[in-house]
């Protein structure tokens, strides 16, 4: 299977600060992956060398173009949605549709005219009109209406309310996502992407903390709850991460046979933002 | 091509109060001053004995002065359009690649396949074409309707506008002359418009002060480091930018030949380098000369470097 972004040893420099501290990783055609970390982890660096807005140091292809160079062809394939509020204010709904149609070679102003027809927004509209969440569906259309490869969302559901956000994610995943594409979506909003992802990178300190598929995370994490009088059990059997919620003790572990685990009490996957958590206060994960 | 044609249609979307609203407003100003002189004639002189003699006065000169007063005038008529047009593509410019990196905006832009290159060159062709073109479209539809106002009121006194002015006055030939005077001051202008472009790529935040500051404070050191050497005061950055705009291609008022009386006028005739008679030649000699080839270096390094910016550019 060929690889939509390639980075090795990939690292971004502010100054003497590195954003982004020599890191490798590969994401294949038709995932959707996600990259999370906390604020100041190097996410918006990586995204922007991806996408050709910054420069970087190392090697980075981007469906086969270096994005540094490359940016106005790489964008014939490659959509992205910053973050809600980058569409012209100034902007009316028409304009928009107009001018996409023209510059880009994949747009469809049927497929964009029958999204937006689910939404309130009208042709007439200007941008700085919209409320939030119709300028972020305006542009979810324009991008939808958009044959790429690759679709970058850098904390798409920013300041949208949440019956926007939940719609964000059904739409594009019913409407959008093939076997032929691929999506890198950033968010802080772990839980809401969650069931969507194919692929976990996590970032830290410029440095990826963990990079595996959503089946390894299944395979491989386990979260085990037990009551206190066993807590010192499972202490001694090397838990990543330990809490403790309602007077109960929860381990993660990592590659520990499972029927080992359930004797000592209830065994389950741990949540995306638990293993987060955990990854980033433990250290290695 | 076609990416162009919609990169400066875009520009235009978004600077239309600039570009269309504000030669319009001038139109109607124009419109109303006249309308406005009209109605105060006709009220201190209903029976337009002054408005009579005058025009009859205009009628009984020489028609080789009638000609040409008309045709001076005719040049000199788009003062106000010319004036703002000049601000207007000012501060275009200077917001030109700052004010989408200030909204955010330059996200949506550079997320679709238009290239760096052709953003500056749709940018710098709306200032060049498209901005003087619209003022000029607008400021002839002006002088058409100045120009059958007129006719009416002299039709009423009794007089025949054809012979008066119509027929006597080159009117087309004075538009064309402004057309073109605006076009090659797009030209003469580059270096300009490629420093204001510069600093709008460049500038963090209030492009003004950057376009304005640097100049001034190197001219000032210039003229007080002359002074402590020579106690003299050479030739500065003030003086250079004040000859350049001396010798624009733009139809300025003045004297254009010594004797000559007040009229139209290429640039400021303060200084000899140039014709400043109102011709297409003398236009051309400008683009073909000397300083417009230094100013095409500048502009070069200043667009180099506005584009090396760009490219790097996202919202901060």
């Amino acid at each position: 299977m060929s690889n939509v972004i390639e980075a090795r040893g990939l690292t971004k420099r502010y100054g003497r600060t590195k954003a982004v501290d020599h890191i490798d990783f590969e994401i294949p055609a038709g995932r959707i992956v996600g990259l999370i970390g906390p604020n100041g982890a190097g996410k918006t660096s990586a995204l922007k060398a991806i996408l050709g807005l910054t420069t970087f140091e190392g090697d980075l292809r981007v469906l086969g173009k270096n994005p540094s160079v490359d940016r106005a062809a790489l964008m014939e394939d490659v959509c992205f949605i910053a973050d809600v509020a980058v569409l012209p204010r100034w902007a009316r709904a028409w304009q928009l549709i107009e001018f996409t149609e023209k510059i880009h070679p994949r747009f469809s102003r049927e497929k964009c005219l029958q999204y937006l027809k689910h939404t309130k927004v009208t042709l007439d509209h200007k941008v700085k009109q919209l409320s939030k969440g119709m300028v972020a569906q305006l542009h979810l259309a324009i991008v939808m209406a958009i044959d790429a490869r690759l679709l970058v969302l850098d904390e798409p559901t920013l300041g949208l309310d949440i019956l926007y956000r939940k719609e964000f994610y059904t739409n594009l995943l019913n409407d959008y996502f093939d076997e032929q594409r691929s999506i890198l979506i950033t968010t802080h909003q772990v839980e809401e992407v969650e069931h969507i992802l194919s692929d976990l990178i996590f970032i830290q300190e410029g440095r990826i903390a963990l990079d595996c598929t959503m089946e390894e995370v299944q395979e491989r994490y386990m979260e085990l709850m037990v009551p206190p009088e066993k807590a010192e059990t499972a202490r001694a059997m090397n838990p990543l991460f330990e809490r403790v919620m309602f007077g109960r003790h929860i381990f993660l572990f990592k590659d520990v046979a499972r029927d080992q685990l359930e004797s000592l009490g209830e065994v389950r996957t741990p949540n995306v933002a638990d293993l987060f958590v955990a990854t980033m206060s433990g250290g290695e994960a | 091509m076609k990416r162009l044609l919609a990169l400066m249609k875009r520009e235009f979307w978004e600077n239309k109060g600039a570009f269309r609203t504000t030669p319009i407003v001038i139109g109607i100003i124009y419109v109303l001053g006249l309308l406005m002189a009209v109605i105060t004639t006709v009220y201190f002189d209903n029976e337009f004995h002054t408005l009579k003699d005058a025009i009859r006065f205009i009628a009984e000169q020489d028609e080789g002065i009638r000609t040409r007063i008309l045709y001076e005038g005719a040049l000199s008529s788009a003062g106000l359009f010319t004036v703002a047009l000049g601000f207007v593509v000012f501060f275009y410019l200077l917001g030109s690649l700052y004010d989408d990196r200030k909204d955010r905006s330059i996200l949506f832009w550079k997320s679709l396949p238009a290239s760096d290159t052709l953003t500056l060159t749709s940018k710098m062709l709306s200032a060049m074409v498209t901005a003087p073109l619209i003022f000029w479209l607008v400021f002839v539809a002006t002088m058409i309707l100045l120009t059958i106002i007129a006719s009416a009121i002299v039709l009423v006194v009794g007089e025949n506008p054809l012979t008066l002015f119509l027929g006597a006055g080159n009117l087309f030939k004075a538009w064309g002359l402004i057309l073109a005077s605006y076009l090659a001051n797009s030209v003469w202008s580059l270096p300009l418009y490629g420093w204001l472009m510069l600093v709008s790529a460049f500038a963090p935040r209030i492009p003004l002060l950057f376009a304005v500051l640097p100049p001034v404070v190197f001219a000032v050191l210039q003229i007080w480091i002359d002074f402590l050497k020579t106690f003299t005061f050479k030739d500065n950055l003030f003086g250079v930018i004040g000859e350049w705009f001396a010798n624009s291609p733009l139809i300025l008022s003045g004297d254009a030949h010594e004797g000559s009386g007040p009229g139209a006028a290429l640039g400021i005739p303060i200084t000899d380098t140039f014709d400043h008679a109102v011709t297409i030649g003398n236009m051309l000699d400008r683009l073909f000369s000397y300083q417009m080839f230094i100013g095409l270096v500048i502009t070069s390094i200043c667009m180099a470097a506005a584009l090396y910016l760009r490219h790097r550019a996202t919202d901060n």
